[in-house]
């Protein structure tokens, strides 16, 4: 079948069969390699994308529901400031993730950041519960979150100032 | 790989058209249960697969003084964002309790209810809040109490060629909420389970009492709890005691896999209940 989505900004008609998950759609047809089926059960968090706004682990959701949706992944996500904002705070703590989870903890942290600016220890330990890949330390990454979240509010005061 | 013959229907009469022409199709509104169950990279489905998602009359949520009504259709993440006024406090923190973000944003109440295989996290919890849901089939609709969910073998038991439209909870307070989620894993397995026990204290007796343990099957005792509710909450430790050895007995003739953890809760709850 044929599956009318809009991807990164760009409206796509993908091919998939009934049983394809998104992650695979994607991977795919459009060779978005950031992604990657792993655990297949929402755990892992390599497959993170956005979908309609929302952020879902793609594995678990079968291609046809992606019909008429808006699907975000970390390659179209990567091109914001938040993400350098995010990066930059990596870089400050030393806490860097590694190769095969970092854009999915950059997606969650993206996520929790748009959602909540100034983020507790609960909120960055409940966003961070996407992704179980336990390269880093928590606490290192509890000040990373933090930090990229005080960066991302100067940022932005400073732009409206 | 077995292809399926996908629907995506805009309104509730289009999908009960569909359990029509196919009392079996397979109405698949989040899908995480189904998907995330499959260990497999290709996921196997029935022939027919309706995709209800995104069904409007099936995602409404309304507050009256006494329900919280809300679509099957409404995830996990909508239910949480209501007002904090709107939701009954230990709702929240058992949905919360769900997985994680990304699957509470695509996980739906209707289909937490509707898992075939296992009872999951909310039906104990409903069932003791009493709470109603809607089926609708082509011959009509119904109200049922969630606890109907539940059959005779105490394994789910979900009407066949009907939809589970709304979910209606009561908005009663309670004084004494109780629950404990056992097992860790993100989904369901073998080890995992729910105990919720809830009730009213009016005048130092206990009222209202009601306790459902639930995993693979579910266990409720409604004449046991008729007996418990109206007792003294100074009732002695060796009555609360009989009241353990009782649930012990009853749940292990009807079957309950591992008694080890229930007994704990068990004598906890009842420990916390009365003074």
């Amino acid at each position: 079948m044929i599956i009318d989505v809009t991807v990164n900004g760009v409206p796509r008609h993908l091919k998939s069969r009934s049983g394809d998950r998104l992650v695979d759609m994607l991977r795919k047809e459009l060779k978005l390699l950031s992604l990657s089926p792993d655990c297949l059960q929402g755990r892992c968090g390599k497959c993170l994308v956005f979908m309609d706004g929302r952020i879902v682990h793609s594995c678990l959701v079968p291609a046809f529901k992606a019909r008429a949706t808006t699907i975000l992944t970390f390659e179209a996500i990567a091109k914001n400031p938040e993400v350098k904002d995010i990066e930059k705070a990596f870089q400050i703590t030393q806490t860097q993730p590694c190769p095969f989870c970092r854009s999915a903890k950059i997606m969650a942290i993206f996520d929790l950041l748009s959602r909540i600016p100034l983020p507790g220890e609960e909120d960055i330990l409940e966003a961070l519960d996407m992704v179980s890949c336990p390269c880093s330390d928590p606490l290192g990454l509890i000040q990373a979150v933090k930090l990229a979240a005080e960066l991302r509010n100067k940022r932005k005061f400073s732009r409206e100032a | 790989m077995k292809l399926s013959e996908v629907f995506f229907p805009q309104d509730v009469a289009e999908i009960l058209e569909l359990l029509r022409k196919n009392p079996d199709i397979l109405l698949l509104a989040g899908g995480s249960a189904i998907v995330g169950s499959q260990a497999s990279r290709t996921i196997s489905l029935p022939e027919q697969v309706a995709s209800i998602a995104k069904v409007q009359e099936l995602r409404k949520t309304v507050r009256t003084e006494q329900f919280l009504e809300m679509g099957a259709c409404t995830t996990f993440t909508g239910i949480l964002s209501l007002a904090p006024t709107s939701l009954p406090e230990p709702l929240g923190s058992v949905i919360k309790a769900i997985g994680n973000r990304g699957l509470r944003n695509i996980a739906t109440i209707g289909g937490n209810l509707c898992c075939e295989n296992r009872f999951l996290d909310l039906w104990p919890f409903l069932s003791c809040m009493e709470a109603q849901v809607e089926f609708r089939s082509p011959s009509g609709s119904r109200w049922a109490s969630v606890g109907h969910l539940c059959g005779e073998d105490n394994r789910p038991l979900i009407p066949k060629a009907s939809i589970l439209s709304r979910v209606r909870i009561p908005l009663y307070n309670y004084d004494f909420i109780y629950y404990r989620k056992l097992g860790n894993s993100l989904y369901p397995s073998s080890d995992s389970a729910m105990f919720v026990c809830m009730a009213n204290i009016a005048r130092d007796k206990v009222e209202d009492f009601r306790l459902v343990f639930s995993g693979d099957k579910a266990f409720r005792l409604k004449d046991k709890e008729m007996s418990i509710s109206g007792k003294k909450t100074s009732t002695p430790r060796r009555e609360i005691r009989g009241f353990v050895a009782e649930y012990k007995k009853a749940f292990e003739e009807m079957g309950l896999f591992d008694p080890r953890p229930f007994t704990a809760l068990l004598e906890d709850v009842f420990g916390r209940l009365f003074l």
